[in-house]
């Protein structure tokens, strides 16, 4: 009894939840200068913007293949860190944005990413990483970061993907947006 | 009474778990192959084909079978990613290497990364299934000529090493060149006693991931042999 009516609830609930033009929540985060905003707008206007650092947070609709992104970016340094946690409840996808040139704080962005990745209101919550500034010399390709975040074997519950991109030309973005919606539509 | 019940209940309904890694070069059809299995086992469907992209990372599905649950992780199979394949072997019951039948230009590639799989340590004991994929397409390599290939490559490939060896060492003499050979000598027999036995738990399947043939079988397989594992390890 108690399982058909979940399984009522469920289809029911599946139902409703094509029906409407659901807005997905997706949190955008990563260390400061990273080049999160810069996505951001990338993503929504298409253009490179010149950004200052992100003192709380921007949150822009960024509307891509029929779905309706609400993405929130929030400020990277390190006295805001802490508050990224306010802001996880209902997410359903994760953008964490690294800068690949910047190897010395690549020890600091991957206990960031893990903490965060340890909350229990981001369990299974697919996880995009962006291994951005591509173009810099000296960055980190797309294969090494993903080696040095360990995410491999670790994130047994989730989908993950780490992916190189160039927020200022534009390059990788929509390749990863097409994964994050492939993986939530299902 | 309530919690009596739901002890009950939880004992009956209660599920081993286990995971399952796909592997292969990239461009096999592994997500494919996944999302088949999603499709065909799960109330909701997977990810249609068309939709499918090159995977950079780990993809998931679970999938519930009788008194079992299996848990796949579809692994990016591009060269720079396949590093992070041996982060998933310790924690796997099982492993599912699927291959483009189609693509025999990178047959040899595909035999090299195989080899590799066949001889690490941590999957010596585990069920290890080859997946002859796009049996769908007219131009698809059989089982049976897949076998053959992997035979005829692994014959070629003690000689390729033999003929390696004796370059490398031209001018040394004749004890230490025959002790070379002794000791590679042993080393083949150690590496073919282990290989017989890793032989003897693979199993070659043809499917279609596209199209959905033969999937349940390899499904079954999986489910079998895994439980099986489980009895083995009980036991000792």
């Amino acid at each position: 009894m108690g399982i058909s009516l979940s399984k009522v609830y469920q289809s029911l609930s599946s139902l409703a939840f094509w029906g409407k033009d659901k807005e997905v929540r997706i949190l955008m985060v990563g260390l400061d200068s990273a080049g999160k905003t810069t996505i951001l707008y990338r993503l929504q206007i298409g253009e490179v913007v010149s950004t200052i650092p992100t003192i709380g947070f921007n949150v822009e609709t960024v509307s891509y293949k029929n779905i309706n992104f609400q993405v929130w970016d929030l400020g990277g340094q390190s006295s805001i860190r802490p508050y990224w946690r306010c802001y996880y409840a209902n997410t359903q996808a994760i953008i964490y944005v690294i800068d690949s040139s910047d190897t010395s704080r690549l020890a600091t962005s991957r206990s960031e990413l893990l903490t965060m990745l340890s909350e229990d209101e981001l369990k299974s919550v697919p996880v995009l990483v962006f291994a951005n500034k591509q173009d810099v010399a000296g960055a980190l390709s797309p294969a090494e970061i993903s080696e040095k975040l360990g995410l491999a074997g670790q994130e047994k519950g989730r989908e993950w993907s780490v992916r190189g991109s160039c927020a200022t030309k534009g390059e990788g973005l929509d390749d990863g947006l097409d994964w994050l919606v492939n993986i939530i539509q299902k | 009474m309530y919690h009596l019940l739901k002890g009950l209940h939880e004992h009956l309904t209660r599920k081993d778990e286990y995971s399952v890694v796909i592997i292969g070069l990239d461009n096999a059809g592994k997500t494919t192959m996944l999302e088949q299995i999603k499709t065909l086992y799960n109330s909701t469907p997977g990810m249609p084909a068309d939709k499918i992209g090159p995977t950079i990372g780990q993809n998931i599905g679970k999938i519930s079978l009788p008194s079992t649950t299996l848990h796949f992780f579809d692994l990016g199979g591009q060269r720079d990613i396949r590093s992070i394949w041996p982060r998933y072997y310790d924690e796997c019951h099982a492993v599912v290497f699927v291959l483009d039948a189609v693509d025999q230009a990178r047959l040899s590639e595909t035999w090299e990364v195989f080899d590799q799989v066949l001889n690490s340590p941590r999957l010596l004991n585990l069920p290890l299934l080859l997946l002859a994929n796009k049996q769908d397409s007219p131009h698809c390599l059989s089982v049976s000529e897949i076998r053959e290939s992997f035979d005829a490559w692994q014959r070629a490939r003690p000689h390729q090493a033999e003929v390696d060896s004796n370059s490398s060492v031209p001018n040394s003499p004749g004890d230490v060149h025959s002790e070379n050979g002794r000791h590679e000598h042993d080393g083949k027999w150690d590496d073919g006693g282990a290989k017989d036995e890793r032989m003897a738990s693979l199993d070659v399947m043809g499917v279609s991931a596209l199209t959905g043939t033969g999937v349940r079988d390899a499904v079954n397989w999986l489910y079998i042999r895994v439980q099986n594992a489980r009895k083995i390890e009980d036991r000792n």
